[in-house]
């Protein structure tokens, strides 16, 4: 046989077939050049084998980890994102002017249509407020009319994030809404001017009132009877304090 | 010549496959975590002889896991694992070369240019002198070598990463070598 290195280098992996190792082994006895490519080639992989491994930055495996979840790593920033979103609409449903442009929009909504769309008809203040009653509102004393507008009937209206009870006043040519608001309003003593409506807050037995028309005497009107009756104007608790 | 050379397995040491982790009851997920994150250092030691450089090497792997997730159905367990993410290794490094417009396919007996010194930590002056031809062989013969003398795969698995000849697998093992053993004596072959 003659030389193969390559046969040699394969031997050495105990690569070669069995039937090919008697063959190379009996060359390998009677062929300095080729042991000692053999000898050399052994060295050098036991010489490779013994290098020390290069290692990656531990930062690696978090990464690789990390690029198999995408995701779980959208969540970790969508999460935040998510939480900074709900704050933001929590301190924004209790502020008066978010408030104020949403009872304003319900105000346009309603008024706007052909026709009222009241579940309840009825110009008397103790059936709406028996009517909201029965489904679990407490209405506070209410007048029956401010201004030359008549109560005419009243719904539940959705709101952003609730639903507010909406009483209906009119004259025909004009209108105003009161709104019973639960929860929280901040930043109640302004007069806004959402969509071009007025918007007064009130504080009446423990709820917060909403009036919103176009006429700001409306607004006045009902400010003016519901605060004589058993409200309590924020405006006057704003005056008296020091 | 091919024909003659067999897959054999010719030590007794740990073995590389993916089967001896226990993954009854794992998800997918799960089960990729407990078979291949394991291999994670061998993986860089390959890509860091590939690229020579540690930054390319971590991006390469990170690419090679992230398509070995995407590609996991397609791992028969039980199988080496290991020779499994390394064909998905040379895949990613192929397509860069690609997109690069060169092939690590190239074989160059002259080498490919001074060889980049490895900034590996402290190594002994031999072993400086190892990497330092191991590292200035061609691209081809530097993985074949790699592939079995470091990650110690066999011919056969060899010649599944690489796509080639079993043949060819030697032929590029004994060139690396034989160019490798040249540089450390100090002459050409």
């Amino acid at each position: 046989m003659s030389c193969n290195p390559e046969r040699v280098t394969a031997y050495v992996d105990g690569a070669l077939d069995a039937a090919g190792c008697p063959e190379l082994e009996a060359h390998l006895a009677a062929c300095p050049e080729c042991r000692a490519q053999a000898e050399e080639e052994r060295a050098l992989r036991a010489q490779l084998r013994a290098l020390p491994p290069p290692s990656p930055s531990p930062a690696l495996e978090a990464r690789v980890r990390r690029s198999l979840r995408p995701r779980r790593r959208a969540a970790s920033w969508l999460l935040p994102l998510a939480a900074g979103l709900v704050a933001l609409l929590a301190w924004a449903r209790g502020a008066a002017p978010f408030v104020a442009w949403e009872l304003s929009r319900d105000h346009d909504h309603c008024f706007g249509g052909r026709r009222l769309p009241a579940k309840v008809w009825s110009s008397d203040p103790a059936r709406v407020a028996e009517w909201f009653q029965g489904q679990g509102t407490s209405v506070p004393v209410i007048p029956e009319a401010a201004a030359g507008l008549e109560l005419v009937g009243a719904r539940y209206c959705p709101l952003f994030d609730r639903r507010v009870a909406h009483l209906y006043y009119s004259n025909g040519d004009h209108h105003l809404s009161l709104f019973l608001v639960p929860g929280p309003v901040r930043d109640v003593s302004r007069e806004m001017r959402p969509r071009g409506n007025f918007v007064r807050f009130l504080r009446v037995g423990g709820t917060t009132v909403g009036l919103v028309s176009e006429e700001e005497e409306s607004v006045e009107a009902f400010r003016r009877a519901l605060s004589t009756t058993v409200a309590w104007d924020f405006d006057r608790v704003d005056r008296s304090a020091p | 010549m091919a024909e003659s050379v067999r897959n054999r397995r010719r030590d007794g040491g740990v073995s590389p496959l993916g089967g001896d982790v226990p993954t009854a009851g794992l998800n997918r997920e799960e089960r990729f975590e407990a078979e291949a994150l394991p291999h994670l250092k061998a993986l860089y030691g390959t890509a860091y002889r590939m690229t020579r450089n540690s930054h390319d090497a971590e991006d390469l792997v990170q690419e090679t896991f992230l398509r070995a997730y995407r590609a996991f159905d397609g791992y028969t367990s039980g199988t080496n694992i290991r020779a499994w993410l390394h064909t998905i290794l040379y895949r990613v490094r192929t397509d860069a070369f690609r997109r690069a417009g060169r092939s690590p396919q190239t074989v160059e007996m002259e080498g490919d240019g001074p060889a980049v010194p490895a900034p590996q930590d402290a190594l002994a002056s031999g072993a400086e002198d190892l990497v330092r031809a191991l590292d200035g062989l061609p691209e081809a013969f530097r993985i074949a070598v790699v592939l079995r003398d470091v990650q110690e795969l066999t011919y056969e698995e060899i010649a599944g990463v690489l796509g080639v000849p079993i043949g060819t697998v030697m032929s590029r093992i004994h060139r690396g070598r034989a160019l490798m053993r040249a540089a450390l004596r100090g002459r050409k072959p």
